[in-house]
């Protein structure tokens, strides 16, 4: 029973704190100076009739919310229009039906943008983190292990070599080295192959990934390595791990049935943790290799005042970073058993 | 002979046969030709009311017709339409369709499309760019003939320039579309190439219209691919991902024309574009106060001393040198030198010439009253320190403001300098005119009209005039070329009127920028590059390049 308790409750915390990000991300929105209907586009010919129209088509000229005609400049309005006709409630009625609004950009369906791009970042962050988390446990243990030699130290370098590189650094180099090898230059596929077979297809976004990830595997493995080794570290100096020597149970054994368990806890906070703000994409990646990700269409969308896009990629990732640490609160609590649900 | 061996002998005979088989089997596939090429930007939408974006345009150019074509020169020739006639009045425009054009899909392309997309087209008001070119048309109709009947509710000069962007579309397919929010992947036109597929943001690929109605390509497909960073695309031409790039960082040039299979070229830009210095020139009588304007200018700008001497003081060269490497020519008036004819390239501009400016300062009566090395106003209120403001999203405009502080300080003028957000930017430029200087500047099309009528009375309290400058001999001399029927006496106008904006030193415009542009000469052949305009991603190049024998 406490158990349930203890879950319903973080659930309905995670619950409210989205639906306070939803309100936060209209806002902020509307707070944010600049007129979409006449973002950057400096030609003689945009005719004031013309962005007139294109506020109307986008509902920028209903009121923001009732009593507030607009947020930025702050201009007071009616408080008695009707409050559904307000951009506040339409937002939320369109959230509803699941529907993220237009971009202002592209007149597409913000709902459309993001989920062809989400896929192509998941695709790239995901890969590139389970080839970090596994590379930089794999060197944490090994580190921890043969601490204070010569292998530690190695490692030890090299990680905050990694994870000191600036990413965008680092993928121009990889990105000079890699076209020179005959690797594509960027983007996911090569286009004009779509009429390939599905296998030859894969190989392809295969060949483009590959750089992309190794970036990011790069400068992101550091970071686990680190933590694992220092928290196997942690762990190896308790009492229990000598006297399992004692007994005389190998490295292997040692590890996996007493050290391993509890140094990877702080870990498995940390992957989750990572993995929510996996759907903000690597801007830095995804603009060096032209990776067609989320995190430059948010890059793309801030130049050119591109709010539904932006409140959609927002909203995005808060949901996803909330719902990840929900995971990372229940996972921790059930493998630690110190952890008491209150 | 035993069963194994005449297996075996079976089995090697198989063998034989099919390898003779399949050595002479049928003709080998033919791999098209494809011109692959790299771009930083991407087309915002395939929408033609609704799109934006200058590489949305290169598109719609590749896979629409209209009435007219645009060539590099800046002149004007006949498209769809075989032949036209004007009623006496010049109110009434008709012209020939071509007969036997086909639509990708198969249809037939008729007068009753064409009418229908101009109707589309003026219908729609919040096409930002295709609304605005059908302002003078009363009525559009199709006739039996194939002809389409544009009936005009004034006579204007141009109705090339009107007509030449208006891409005709498929009724049979845009009839029962949304006009905004269709998103038009298929791209069903007229044109030399149609679309194969389309990723947002990732390519664009084409293939050539080998049933077009004038000569088909020479290659077979094209595709324009998205890099998102700049350094990116110049190594992709470098290792020979694409054959040809329509941008790049200056930068790059050096190491690009050192390369021995790659060709860079420079040229004006096929979109003009003009960037300016701006002076708040609005006095308190023509300051636009209904509209919204607070008018802070600082004083001394009013005065066309003070304005000559700065521009006396700009050392465009040097600008040129620094900001665009080399790459581009000092600028005139707001009209760029690439609107060909239209471009007065007879006027002498103001020599760079410091001593000059401090004796036309001196003699105006700005001194510096309290010997802080900056000038001061006659009366002794006010320094001379302007505020200085540009877009915070221009790459020239920071180091362009640089070489103006320091050119400037050389009269005693000093300036507060502040990159702010374009749309901050433009809440404080027009109408409010609550700034003292700007660098900015403007895209525009091959007609000189919009660009002139940035500088006219009429466009102060609308926003398009960002300097508030008011001179009614300009002004009427504006409403004169609108109407003005002759080409060369309408030149004469244009030419006169742009005279008179230098003389008053209206706008300082440092440089007007080239386009630069590299293709591999080991690919493709039969770039255009010698007209004033470059634009190898232009229709006149992809219909006329082929592959380099080897």
């Amino acid at each position: 029973m406490k158990r349930y308790q203890f879950l319903l409750r973080k659930i309905a915390w995670s619950f409210f704190t989205i639906l306070f990000v939803l309100v936060l991300n209209f806002l902020l929105f509307r707070v944010l100076p600049g007129d979409p209907a006449r973002a950057g586009v400096r030609d003689p010919r945009l005719k004031q009739e013309a962005i007139e129209a294109i506020r109307v088509r986008f509902g920028l000229d209903k009121p923001v919310l009732n009593c507030f005609q607009s947020l930025n400049p702050l201009r007071l309005g009616s408080c008695t229009v009707n409050p559904l006709d307000t951009q506040f409630f339409i937002y939320i009625r369109n959230l509803l039906h699941g529907e993220m609004g237009i971009s202002f950009h592209s007149n597409r369906p913000v709902a459309d943008i993001l989920t062809e791009r989400l896929w192509n970042t998941v695709l790239l962050i995901g890969a590139g983190q389970i080839l970090a988390i596994v590379l930089g446990v794999v060197f944490g243990i090994l580190a921890a292990w043969k601490a204070r030699t010569a292998i530690d130290y190695a490692a030890l370098i090299s990680s905050l070599l990694a994870w000191s590189l600036p990413t965008f650094w680092l993928g121009i180099i990889l990105l000079f080295w890699g076209s020179s090898q005959g690797l594509p230059i960027g983007g996911k596929a090569t286009p004009g192959l779509s009429s390939l077979p599905l296998l030859q297809q894969w190989a392809d976004i295969g060949r483009h990934i590959l750089l992309p990830t190794l970036t990011y595997t790069i400068v992101y493995m550091g970071e686990y390595m680190l933590i694992m080794r220092s928290s196997l570290l942690d762990v190896l100096a308790e009492d229990y791990i000598l006297t399992a020597k004692a007994k005389g149970l190998n490295t292997f054994q040692i590890l996996k049935d007493h050290a391993l368990k509890n140094a990877m806890l702080p870990l498995v906070t940390l992957i989750a943790i990572n993995l929510g703000f996996t759907v903000a994409g690597a801007l830095q990646i995804e603009a060096v290799f032209s990776w067609p990700g989320l995190g430059g269409a948010i890059y793309e969308a801030v130049a050119r005042r591109d709010f539904p896009v932006l409140q959609g990629a927002f909203l995005l990732i808060a949901v996803s970073v909330i719902l990840a640490n929900l995971v990372a609160d229940l996972t921790y609590s059930t493998l630690d058993p110190r952890v008491q649900p209150e | 002979m035993s069963t194994k061996r005449s297996i075996s002998l079976l089995v090697a005979l198989s063998l034989i046969v099919s390898i003779v088989l399949s050595a002479c089997g049928g003709p080998a596939t033919k791999q098209p030709v494809v011109v692959r090429i790299g771009w930083a930007g991407s087309p915002d939408t395939l929408n033609t009311g609704t799109a934006v974006l200058a590489e949305a345009w290169s598109m719609f150019e590749l896979v629409y017709d209209s009435m007219y074509n645009l060539q590099l020169d800046g002149t004007y020739t006949l498209d769809l339409a075989d032949s036209f006639t004007t009623s006496d009045d010049g109110l009434v425009w008709t012209y020939k369709i071509h007969d036997g054009v086909k639509w990708h899909d198969g249809q037939p392309l008729t007068a009753e499309d064409v009418a229908f997309s101009y109707n589309f087209y003026k219908d729609n008001v919040d096409f930002p760019y295709m609304n605005p070119y059908t302002y003078y048309f009363a009525t559009v109709e199709a006739t039996a003939n194939n002809e389409v009947v544009i009936t005009l509710t004034e006579p204007i000069p141009n109705i090339d320039y009107q007509l030449v962007f208006l891409y005709v579309l498929p009724k049979h397919i845009w009839e029962s579309e949304n006009p905004t929010e269709f998103e038009n992947t298929a791209m069903v036109g007229s044109g030399p190439f149609k679309m194969v597929e389309y990723k947002p943001n990732e390519f664009v690929h084409l293939a050539a219209n080998k049933d077009y109605f004038r000569t088909p390509p020479l290659v077979d497909e094209v595709i324009f691919q998205t890099f998102e960073n700049k350094d990116a695309l110049v190594q992709a031409i470098k290792t020979g991902q694409v054959d040809m790039i329509t941008e790049m960082p200056n930068t790059a040039v050096e190491a690009l024309r050192a390369e021995p299979n790659i060709e860079v070229v420079t040229g004006a830009p096929f979109a003009p574009e003009v960037t300016d210095i701006i002076f708040n020139q609005c006095t308190p009588e023509s300051c636009p106060v209904d509209a919204g304007g607070v008018c802070t200018g600082h004083p001394a700008l009013q005065d066309r001393d003070v304005r000559l001497a700065l521009a006396h003081a700009t050392d465009k060269q040097k600008i040129i040198d620094v900001v665009l490497l080399g790459l581009g020519t000092p600028g005139l008036t707001l009209i760029p030198n690439g609107l060909g004819m239209w471009y007065n390239n007879t006027i002498q501009d103001y020599e760079y010439n410091v001593l000059k400016a401090n004796k036309l300062l001196d003699g105006a009566g700005y001194r510096d009253a309290d010997g802080d090395g900056i000038r001061d106003m006659p009366d002794g209120s006010r320094p001379l320190t302007f505020r200085l403001n540009w877009p915070s999203d221009s790459i020239n405009a920071p180091r362009t403001a640089d070489l103006l502080s320091e050119m400037w300080g050389q009269v005693g003028v000093s300036l507060e300098m502040q990159a702010v957000d374009p749309d901050a930017l433009t809440a404080q430029c027009c109408p409010a005119f609550d700034f003292d200087i700007m660098i900015w500047g403007w895209g525009s099309d091959p007609d000189p009209n919009l660009l002139l009528g940035v500088m006219t009375t009429d466009q102060i309290p609308t926003g398009s005039s960002e300097t508030g400058y008011s001179n009614p001999q300009f002004d009427a001399l504006y409403m004169q070329q609108a109407t003005e029927m002759d080409k060369a006496k309408r030149q004469q106008l244009v030419w006169q009127m742009q005279q008179i904006v230098h003389d008053d030193a209206v706008y300082i415009i440092p440089f007007y920028p080239d386009e630069v542009q590299a293709y591999r000469a080991d690919r493709f052949t039969g770039w255009i590059t010698d007209q004033p305009k470059l634009a190898l991603e232009d229709v006149t190049s992809l219909l006329v390049v082929k592959p380099v024998n080897k």
